[in-house]
């Protein structure tokens, strides 16, 4: 697209007199269509990258802020905006949601719920996203609850329990539609549930199917958990997966076993915690499965985005999933089979030796969690934990933010209380050698670290790669940064003042880029100076066929 | 104003004051709430109070008496609302009321019911603490002082006598947060070395000896370092006889904060 297509596909959208639906061909092609952000991972392979490159590494020291939009909602902040019909869609703590202008950030409706008593929650009452469908957006609600709501008014369409919060479950996920289906994951495993993953009719809110990510017994994998540990197993599944549209597959990380710190009374590999799922998306049944940490004790969920890559791995061209994980190692799959090819540590490992040629790591002994505390890297945050990850097809790098360091775990027997919580004990830092961070570049086909900007607190926000040459992240310190995607060189900052704990986006207005991050309890968008297409040349730069996600 | 409320009429309504001053614990005595209220202090306490609550960077709880008041509700509320001027947070808005109960079980489950040997003189302590210790260079006890390391006016109910003694003889087994030393070499060559008051991904702030402030961009000066070990110099064990180590750490445990002047 250059500048003249992308200021006809504008004025076609307004001369039309209302703006087009978000049809499911419309996701499918969310990649093409630069102008909007229309879902979490911007396509549905999780690349967060966007072919716009009027803001460039020769230019990006230029980018002021446009508006800043303040919720005033306590919390942590880490939800990826949508873009659609000249509107930014976003989702804030303690159930606010709004609707703001793109053109000056005013809010245009707000939505609340108050967080009835109850609800259990280990890590922050956040939400992390919008999905869209048609006229209906549509977000989870802590009370584990999954809404539809009107996108032109944020009125309610409908509203659906899913799962019960007496249970100890919660939601914050950030849902994705895969054709008229909106799926979501669940949070709780701290709180002993046994999670699934659900998709819900988009129009009518009715559940059509759910896959647990524990299974009973007598199901396969049900003989991994001794005695009736499976009913407390969780398995959380809190970031949202990505689909495969040749292949109809949704691909799902799923989380920590419960009780966390102490596998003691969950004997057994504790299928499918800490793992990827692939499930068939008209059924939800499962189509093969990859278990990162079997029997984990150290809380390494594998919910990192699974990310969709046709790359070269040993010569080969596979079709691939990938994840640098929170235990420390990225892994690709083929993501048709989930076989294995290339398991490597990214950062400092103390707990396996490597990955064997059976899929199972080699564990190094004396690493587990015992009363008094015990060291082992990573630590409980990994490595890489939800914040969201980049692929960028211009370097063919995948970007994502770390934490480096170690922890001391401990363990501790714990009787089991329904909505109580429920981890066998903790993790405490190590004295006089704190946690720090980085953003990496690794090359997608061997593992290989290509460059890595190392930061002096683990990285808090996720990452957005674009066509300009350039990788944006951001800090627990607040500062917005963008890097040379090539290099890892810092270009350019800018101090939010607020922590960022969300991934940043970018979108096209009356034809100019802009890109937006939440930090502390605001939205806040940049641009160049200048009106659109001055300051910058906007060049057509389409993408070989075979790296596009979606249908060829 | 509610103390007094409650010591005037005492004698005849105590049990009017006890539900002013707040709620009875419902799970008092309870010992699988104790057990409960373990694994959730070892999630949201252990950090500072340390595994078994002895303390650490935080007060020891298991000495059965509590600076913020004796009775549930006292802890109940500190636990709910944080404590003000001292490193305690809120958990209220984390934890339901029944799970700040549970901690409350639990910490009374732990307590020892014996105070803390104080054999220190008091006086003598705080003579040694301005005279010949010299640790108001660096510390300050309310309004008198220095500012480089951390203000001392609370260190009586913020740190355990455990912890206290080992800050003095050994400064690096923990860092206070915020304390790390700073070096930075600029441009010219001149080195500037002092705790951190400020430190990200392209910034260093720092306080110096003579107290003064000092900001730099990392990309304006020829290296910054930051090292997690402490300014303080680790002469102390040999500075100090037992005797008057102990005075000093009679005279820091008995710092409970800002000491208004009597009209």
């Amino acid at each position: 697209m250059n500048r003249w297509t992308a200021i006809l596909a504008v004025a076609l959208a307004v001369s039309s007199g209302r703006a087009a639906d978000v049809t499911w061909d419309k996701l499918l092609r969310a990649q093409s269509d630069p102008a909007s952000w229309l879902t979490y991972g911007r396509n549905h392979a999780g690349w967060r990258y966007s072919e716009l490159d009027q803001i460039n590494a020769g230019n990006v020291a230029q980018l002021v802020p446009q508006w800043m939009f303040q919720t005033g909602v306590q919390g942590k902040f880490e939800t990826t905006p949508l873009v659609h019909d000249r509107m930014m869609f976003v989702t804030a703590p303690i159930n606010h949601a709004y609707a703001l202008d793109l053109l000056t950030g005013r809010q245009i409706w707000h939505y609340y719920k108050a967080l009835p008593p109850g609800v259990s929650i280990c890590c922050g009452q956040v939400n992390r996203g919008f999905a869209i469908l048609g006229q209906k957006l549509f977000k989870v609600n802590l009370e584990s609850r999954l809404l539809a709501l009107d996108a032109k008014t944020g009125s309610v369409l409908w509203e659906t329990e899913i799962d019960s919060i007496k249970k100890g479950f919660s939601a914050t996920v950030a849902p994705l539609v895969v054709k008229n289906m909106v799926l979501v994951g669940i949070a709780g495993a701290e709180y002993g549930v046994r999670a699934f993953i659900d998709a819900f009719d988009a129009d009518t809110g009715k559940r059509v199917w759910r896959f647990w990510t524990v299974p009973s017994p007598g199901e396969p994998g049900g003989d991994t958990w001794g005695g009736d540990s499976w009913q407390r197993g969780g398995g959380s599944t809190w970031v949202t997966g990505t689909y495969d549209p040749e292949l109809n597959l949704v691909y799902w990380g799923t989380g920590n076993p419960g009780p966390d710190w102490n596998g003691d009374v969950r004997p057994g590999d504790n299928l499918y915690t800490d793992s990827l799922v692939a499930l068939d998306a008209d059924t939800g049944k499962l189509k093969w499965y990859y278990q990162f940490t079997p029997h984990d004790v150290h809380d390494w969920d594998a919910i990192s985005d699974p990310v969709l890559v046709d790359i070269l791995v040993k010569g080969q061209k596979v079709k691939a999933v990938i994840q640098a994980n929170r235990n420390g190692f990225y892994y690709v799959m083929d993501r048709a089979t989930g076989k294995l090819l290339l398991a490597t540590p990214y950062t400092k490992v103390s707990w396996a030796d490597s990955i064997g040629p059976d899929g199972r790591p080699v564990l190094i002994s004396g690493q587990d969690p015992t009363p008094e505390g015990n060291q082992s890297c990573p630590s409980i945050g990994g490595g890489h934990n939800w914040q969201a990850s980049a692929y960028s097809p211009q370097t063919g790098l995948y970007y994502f933010p770390t934490a480096e360091g170690c922890q001391i775990y401990y363990k501790t027997d714990q009787e089991f209380r329904e909505g109580q919580l429920y981890t066998g004990s903790t993790g405490g830092p190590i004295p006089l050698e704190p946690t720090t961070g980085a953003v990496m570049a690794v090359e997608p086909g061997t593992g290989v670290t290509r460059w890595k900007y190392e930061m002096v607190t683990p990285a808090t926000g996720g990452v957005l790669a674009t066509a300009g040459g350039l990788v944006f992240a951001g800090d627990r310190e607040g500062y917005f940064i963008a890097l040379d995607a090539r290099t890892g060189k810092p270009l350019w900052k800018f101090p939010t003042g607020g922590v960022v704990i969300a991934p940043p986006i970018t979108y096209l207005l009356d034809g100019k880029q802009y890109l937006a991050i939440a930090a502390g309890q605001s939205m806040i968008t940049f641009a160049l100076p200048g009106p659109a297409g001055r300051s910058a040349s906007f060049s057509a730069r389409r993408l070989p066929p075979q790296t596009r996600p979606g249908p060829q | 104003m509610r103390r007094f409320r409650c010591l005037w009429v005492m004698g005849l309504m105590t049990a009017v004051c006890a539900a002013q001053t707040g709620k009875k614990n419902p799970l008092a005595g309870d010992p699988r709430a104790a057990d409960e209220g373990r694994m959730m202090f070892r999630g949201s306490c252990s950090l500072c109070h340390g595994i078994k609550a002895e303390g650490g960077r935080g007060p020891d709880l298991t000495l059965g008496t509590f600076s913020v008041g004796e009775a549930d509700a006292d802890l109940y509320n500190v636990i709910a609302n944080g404590s003000a001027g001292t490193e305690m947070p809120e958990f209220g808005s984390r934890l339901e009321e029944e799970n700040i109960w549970r901690l409350v079980t639990f910490l009374r489950s732990v307590a020892r019911r014996e105070g803390v040997a104080i054999t220190g003189n008091r006086a003598s302590g705080e003579k040694l603490f301005w005279g010949k210790g010299q640790c108001g260079q660096c510390h300050r006890v309310q309004a008198q002082g220095g500012r480089m390391g951390p203000d001392l006016t609370l260190a009586g109910r913020q740190r355990s006598l455990a912890y206290l003694k080992e800050s003095i003889l050994d400064p690096n087994a923990d860092l206070t947060p915020g304390y790390p030393t700073i070096t930075v070499v600029t441009r010219d060559a001149k080195t500037i070395v002092g705790t951190q008051r400020g430190f990200d991904n392209f910034s260093a702030q720092l306080m110096d000896a003579g107290e003064n402030f000092h900001s730099f961009l990392k990309s304006d000066v020829r290296s910054v370092k930051r090292e997690f070990r402490s300014l303080m110099p680790d002469n102390y064990r040999r500075l100090f006889p037992e005797l008057e180590l102990n005075d000093l750490l009679a005279y820091l445990h008995s710092l409970r904060g800002l000491v208004e002047e009597k009209k």
